[in-house]
């Protein structure tokens, strides 16, 4: 008798469907906003968590993890990275930079499958 | 019939991954100034070292480590993360280290598979 493996077909993390969801909501929150230290904690949050909202909608059994960095741009250095020991058939990470005049943004996304 | 469970539970252990995640800053950036030639093998060296220790733990955990390194120089950064997980299993650790020269921001998650 065979063993029955239901098999995770669908799967694959859409790297791109996560870039244009984010993208949108980093414009929405600071499209034409100026570096400003008293609202920038309301906007990392509100960035994580509408990303995060509509990732969840999406409906797929992932775990996601959305970071979010704002600094202000004055000619400092910043450097990032991240390494990631998962499941590479099934989960995946999407990376969005972006910025205008005043500052810069970036925001990971990192989705883990759920195992059922 | 009862279902016979072996091992201990599995959990996030947020002092235990903060150790492993200082040590690890300790080791790659300790003594140093900021450096821009050097910083990307920096930020390299603190993730990688930190995933192999965490995975050396034997749990079973997915894991995922990110290293933010910035120069000293007056500019605000604001970070910001969210997780959409299960709570009773998944965790998450985030150290702060600073020199004169510079600040360090590691955050590991850990989710249960």
């Amino acid at each position: 008798m065979e063993e029955f493996h239901p098999h995770n077909d669908e799967m694959i993390f859409n790297a791109d469907e996560a870039h244009n969801i984010v993208k949108e909501c980093i414009e929405s929150v600071l499209g034409k906003a100026d570096y400003n230290q008293n609202k920038v904690n309301q906007w990392t949050a509100a960035i994580v968590e509408q990303s995060l909202t509509h990732l969840v909608k999406l409906g797929k059994t992932y775990k996601y993890i959305v970071t979010c960095a704002v600094m202000q741009r004055s000619g400092a250095g910043l450097h990032t990275a991240s390494s990631c020991f998962w499941d590479t058939t099934t989960d995946g990470t999407c990376t969005v930079r972006w910025e205008n005049r005043t500052m810069n943004c970036i925001v990971n996304v990192f989705a883990v499958a759920i195992l059922l | 019939m009862d279902e016979f469970q072996t091992g201990e539970e599995a959990s996030f252990l947020v002092d235990e991954v903060s150790s492993i995640i200082k040590e690890a800053i300790e080791g790659a950036i300790g003594g140093n100034a900021y450096q821009h030639s050097k910083v990307n093998q920096w930020t390299t060296s603190v993730v990688e070292q930190t995933l192999s220790q965490l995975t050396k733990l034997g749990k079973p955990f997915k894991y995922i480590v990110t290293c933010v390194i910035m120069q000293k120089n007056g500019a605000g950064l604001h970070t910001a993360s969210s997780c959409f997980w299960d709570n009773s299993s998944d965790g998450t650790c985030t150290v702060r280290w600073e020199n004169k020269t510079m600040y360090c921001i590691v955050s590991a998650f850990g989710l249960a598979i």
